[in-house]
């Protein structure tokens, strides 16, 4: 056994737990809700354990590093991924009975590959975890394809086609902008040129691979695929794509352009600062006149990264402790949204906003939830989003990102509109459906898991800044 | 009692959390929690009053809890001279205002639910010595009112005129989603504007401490200053009604049900004064004193169009929300004075129309909740079936315009002889015309509903105030009255405070 595998201690459990369900699967028909209780039991084991073990080190050459930055996302990964099985259990039961195995073991290799982005410090590494992260997103994206009611559209082919399309045109773009940096360079490592100036080829290189990101965490004006895919692939996975791929998209775009690239920020910097503008306001303004549910928090999400990118565009370690803490906070505030979508859906039928509506009155839990979530979202103070997004703008400003920063206000009260109305439809318009919502238990349990931890962060948020600014100082004093 | 301001701001929120626990149908024991909550609120303000150290004066009762270490935001609460009146008049509202509430019956928990996190913000606010929780607790009295009046509202037709009358039917204007949508976006944007002014003092001041207390003692540079105040005075001054963003108000009043219009009128609009005069004047002294022209030109507006706009209105409820905002002006003008009489007038208004506002809407929500109907021209007579409420009625009417002997005279006649001992003694005169022009308008609508002939058939049964109703008008007439007569009772402590934090303002040469 090499002296560095330890490291990689919290993958490889992950992975045992995968090869566990797929071996449970084989031998014994469990069904899909033991299986999926397995899962999470597993991944609460693994998110338990992370905090037992000790795993600095690094991996040969230095392509991998561990550490306190990479624990931080590794937890939230794990954390996305307890949530994301609680979610589906009830759905892959009920949907996709016949196969539940294949759904689970897609979603933890996703996250394997999510686990392994924070602390790769190599381009090849780098563009084995993308992928590894992406592939199985695309077969989960389209994994209704055959299985939904008969009355339901068949969305989910087209939704995960546009994912497929989209992801393999992004890979195209970052790999082909990595030949042009390691061609230049020659070394994979991403620790980039020294010198502040680069020759014209590798920056278009770096920028090209800077779009590439763009496609992955869904910032404008790379959002296309974002809304369609939203609306057709299932509820409970959209709850996990929306969150996840993105965070590990801004784990790896931190270590590119703060560690790797730092130097070079003349060239990404302006590059960076009109894509976070541009994503605030194609999010927040595409998103005021939606009807679906679904696409409504898409263009938000689309939002949402722009505040995280203004983050980024602060370069300092205070604003990527900032971005980390926001990426923590839209985890469980989106998975909580999406997730009350969900059961508010599967009971009425439809995920536009009128069929929705009225939902206090069919389950005043649920509804007092999408309330706290949608109000967290807006940034709306105690709970956590309003920390989030205060913390994200205060590093702008304290960077000198004045333009920036009043984007970001007048945009958010933009914003408000739309959260409230949905607000609006929650709690003051008539429902088409009165019956009250029914919802298995680890729907429910995920809800409550995410309502938890956005009032109780949003009353505290020191804990979790405190984790943050430990993480992002690791990664700034790390090599 | 070493946490007793704690105990104050809490006990509303409490009470809320325990109304989650109960079920929907426990119709008498969510009323009984919630006014149990607002009765420990208003003994701990007495309580707070009355143990106030009047000869050492300052802040009192300190409580500190860090709250974001990285960021210095601490739960700093402390109450002084000002805060002592204010807490009173939250008190004695949020009680009336549930007792007021007790016939409420459509989803009655989660209106009081509603209406207890908003007393809590309130009340979090008045006692918060620390800029950035200030901030919070305001977030969270402003809030909830999308809901209260968005639910529990009313809506009513507003016939549709002018070159924007296609904007009627597509914003649904005098619907009362519109309302509560109107009211939170324009006070949210002035949220997003206090934000940036807090920040900007937050970084001048060494970006490690958000305490009043040392924000107090840095030096502003006049550049920061002259950009912070107007952010401050907008920013809380949409809340507190100045013009032209008081547009928000009539609308947001006449749609709310009637214990949301009484906090709302009766104590909201006072946070926004409050936050001009407390983070703008007192932080902001130098350019408290270079806008001081341009505030009470302002105000001088507000006293004056909002009381020729309520003479013209048709709809009762209109007509005493911008008696609101006329006499908010008033406050701001007192505040505009920069002078120890000034400012205990404005404080002193701004109990007195916290009073006299939510007797008024109080009463009106009993005669609307009888009669059906809030314009004007169709009732008359009332008093003839419910005496008591057209006694009160006459009652606020009188302390609105200014009677002696009610609290609103004090109020008004320190402001004005404020500004006459000011730098700029004309705004007295457009003051004094605007409260000529409030006797005409009230004392208009309350001979028309009240007083004359016998009402009409249609009217002729409707009952006079019973029960549970008679909570606010006894309370709030007996308080119009008490403070009226005796007005030292208050004005001890705001002094104290006034004549400390005008110590910090420049004189004017």
């Amino acid at each position: 056994m090499p002296p560095w595998l330890h490291i990689f201690t919290l993958e490889l459990a992950v992975l045992g737990i995968a090869l566990l369900v797929l071996l449970c699967d084989a031998l014994s028909p469990l069904g899909a809700r033991a299986l999926g209780w397995l899962t999470a039991i597993g991944l609460v084991a693994v998110l338990v354990a992370s905090f037992a073990v000790e795993l600095a080190g690094s991996a040969p050459h230095g392509v991998y590093v561990s550490g306190a930055w990479v624990l931080y996302f590794q937890r939230l990964f794990l954390c996305a991924g307890i949530l994301g099985v609680l979610g589906s259990i009830d759905w892959l039961e009920t949907r996709v009975a016949r196969r539940p195995a294949e759904y689970l073991v897609l979603l933890l290799a996703s996250l394997v590959g999510m686990m392994l982005l924070a602390g790769v410090r190599d381009w090849v590494l780098l563009v084995v975890a993308f992928e590894l992260m992406g592939i199985p997103l695309y077969v989960l994206c389209a994994y209704a394809k055959l299985d939904g009611p008969a009355r339901e559209p068949k969305l989910a082919a087209e939704a995960g086609l546009k994912l497929f399309v989209t992801g393999a045109a992004s890979t195209a773009l970052t790999l082909f902008g990595l030949a042009l940096v390691v061609g230049a360079s020659g070394s994979s490592s991403l620790d980039g040129p020294q010198s502040a100036n680069v020759s014209a080829l590798t920056g278009v290189g770096m920028l090209l691979v800077l779009a590439g990101f763009g496609f992955k965490i869904g910032a404008a004006p790379f959002h296309m695929w974002i809304p369609d895919t939203y609306q057709g692939a299932p509820t409970p996975f959209v709850a996990f794509l929306s969150v996840a791929p993105k965070a590990g998209g801004l784990a790896a775009l931190v270590v590119v352009l703060l560690s790797g690239w730092s130097r070079q920020h003349e060239l990404w910097a302006p590059a960076l600062a009109v894509i976070a503008a541009a994503s605030m306001a194609v999010g927040n303004l595409f998103a005021l006149p939606q009807k679906d549910a679904r696409r409504l928090l898409g263009y938000s999400g689309i939002a949402q990264m722009g505040y995280v990118l203004v983050a980024l565009c602060a370069r300092s370690e205070q604003g990527i402790a900032m971005a980390i803490f926001f990426i923590a906070s839209y985890v469980f505030t989106n998975f909580g949204v999406f997730l009350v979508v969900h059961a508010a859906a599967e009971n009425s039928g439809g995920h536009s906003l009128d069929e929705i509506a009225g939902l206090s009155r069919r389950s005043p839990w649920l509804g007092a939830a999408l309330l706290v979530f949608v109000l967290s979202l807006a940034g709306i103070p105690f709970a956590v989003g309003f920390w989030a997004k205060l913390f994200v703008l205060l590093a702008a400003y304290q960077a000198g990102l004045v333009w920036l920063v009043v984007t970001g206000v007048v945009l958010s009260v933009v914003a408000l509109f739309y959260y409230l109305s949905v607000a609006r439809s929650t709690f003051m318009a008539d429902g088409r459906s009165a019956e009250p919502v029914r919802s298995g238990l680890p729907l429910r349990a995920a809800i409550v898991l995410c309502l938890a931890a956005v009032v109780g962060l949003g009353l505290w948020p020191g804990p979790l800044l405190a984790e943050a600014t430990r993480a992002a100082s690791a990664f700034a004093g790390g090599p | 009692m070493t946490h007793l301001l704690s105990i104050i701001v809490a006990a509303p929120a409490i009470a809320a959390a325990i109304l989650l626990l109960l079920p929907n149908s426990a119709r008498t024991g969510v009323r009984v929690v919630s006014l149990l909550g607002a009765l420990i609120s208003l003994a701990g303000s007495i309580a707070v009053a009355w143990t106030y150290d009047r000869a050492a004066g300052g802040l009192q009762r300190v409580e500190d809890y860090p709250l974001v270490p990285p960021l210095g935001i601490h739960l700093r609460l402390a109450v002084d001279g000002w805060g002592v009146p204010l807490l009173l008049l939250t008190g004695i509202i949020i009680v009336t205002g549930v007792l007021a509430s007790w016939s409420v019956a459509k989803r009655d928990k989660d209106y009081f639910v509603l209406l207890l996190v908003l007393v809590a913000g309130v009340f979090g606010v008045f006692v918060s010595q620390d800029l950035f929780v200030f901030f919070l607790f305001y977030e969270i009295a402003v809030l909830p009112m999308y809901l209260l009046i968005g639910i529990w509202g009313a809506s009513h037709e507003v016939p549709a005129a002018g070159p924007f009358r296609f904007v009627w039917k597509r914003f649904a204007v005098g619907g009362k989603e519109y309302a509560a949508m109107k009211l939170t976006l324009m006070l949210l944007v002035g949220s997003a504007a206090i934000l940036v002014a807090m920040f900007l003092l937050w970084k001048e001041a060494g970006a490690t401490t958000f305490d009043l207390g040392v924000l107090e003692a840095t030096k502003f540079s006049r550049t920061t200053q002259m950009i912070a105040f107007p952010l401050v005075w907008l920013g809380f001054g949409s809340l507190a009604g100045v013009f032209p963003f008081h547009t928000w108000s009539p609308d947001g009043h006449a749609s709310a049900p009637t214990a949301v219009s009484m906090l709302h009128a009766g104590v909201l609009m006072k946070l926004g004064a409050f936050g001009v005069m407390r983070i703008g004047m007192v932080l902001l002294p130098d350019a408290a004193v270079a806008w001081a022209p341009v505030v009470g030109t302002v105000a001088v507006i507000n006293i004056l169009y909002g009381a020729l706009c309520a003479a013209s209105q048709k709809d009762l409820k209109y007509i005493v929300a911008y008696s609101s905002v006329s006499h908010m002006g008033v406050v701001m003008l007192g505040a505009a004075t920069l002078t120890t009489t000034g400012w205990n007038g404005a404080v002193y208004q701004m109990f007195a129309h916290g009073i006299m506002t939510g007797l008024f809407f109080a009463l009106v929500g009993i005669v609307y909740e009888r009669a059906h109907t809030r314009t004007i021209a169709k009732m008359g007579g009332f008093a003839h079936t419910m005496p008591v409420v057209a006694a009160f009625f006459t009652l606020a009417c009188l302390s609105s315009l200014g009677l002696p002997g009610t609290a609103g005279f004090i109020a008004e006649f320190l402001v004005f002889l404020g500004s006459a001992q000011g730098a700029h003694a004309w705004w007295a005169v457009p003051g004094v015309i605007g409260a000529f022009v409030t006797a005409v308008y009230v004392l208009r609508a309350c001979k028309t509903i009240f007083w004359g002939p016998p009402p009409k058939e249609e009217f002729a049964h409707l009952a006079d105030v019973q029960r549970t109703e008679w909570g606010a008008p006894l309370v709030l007439g007996t308080a119009l009255i008490l403070f009226g007569v005796w007005p030292r009772f208050l004005l001890d402590f705001i002094d104290l405070t006034s004549t400390a934090f005008l110590g910090r303002i420049p004189t004017i040469s």
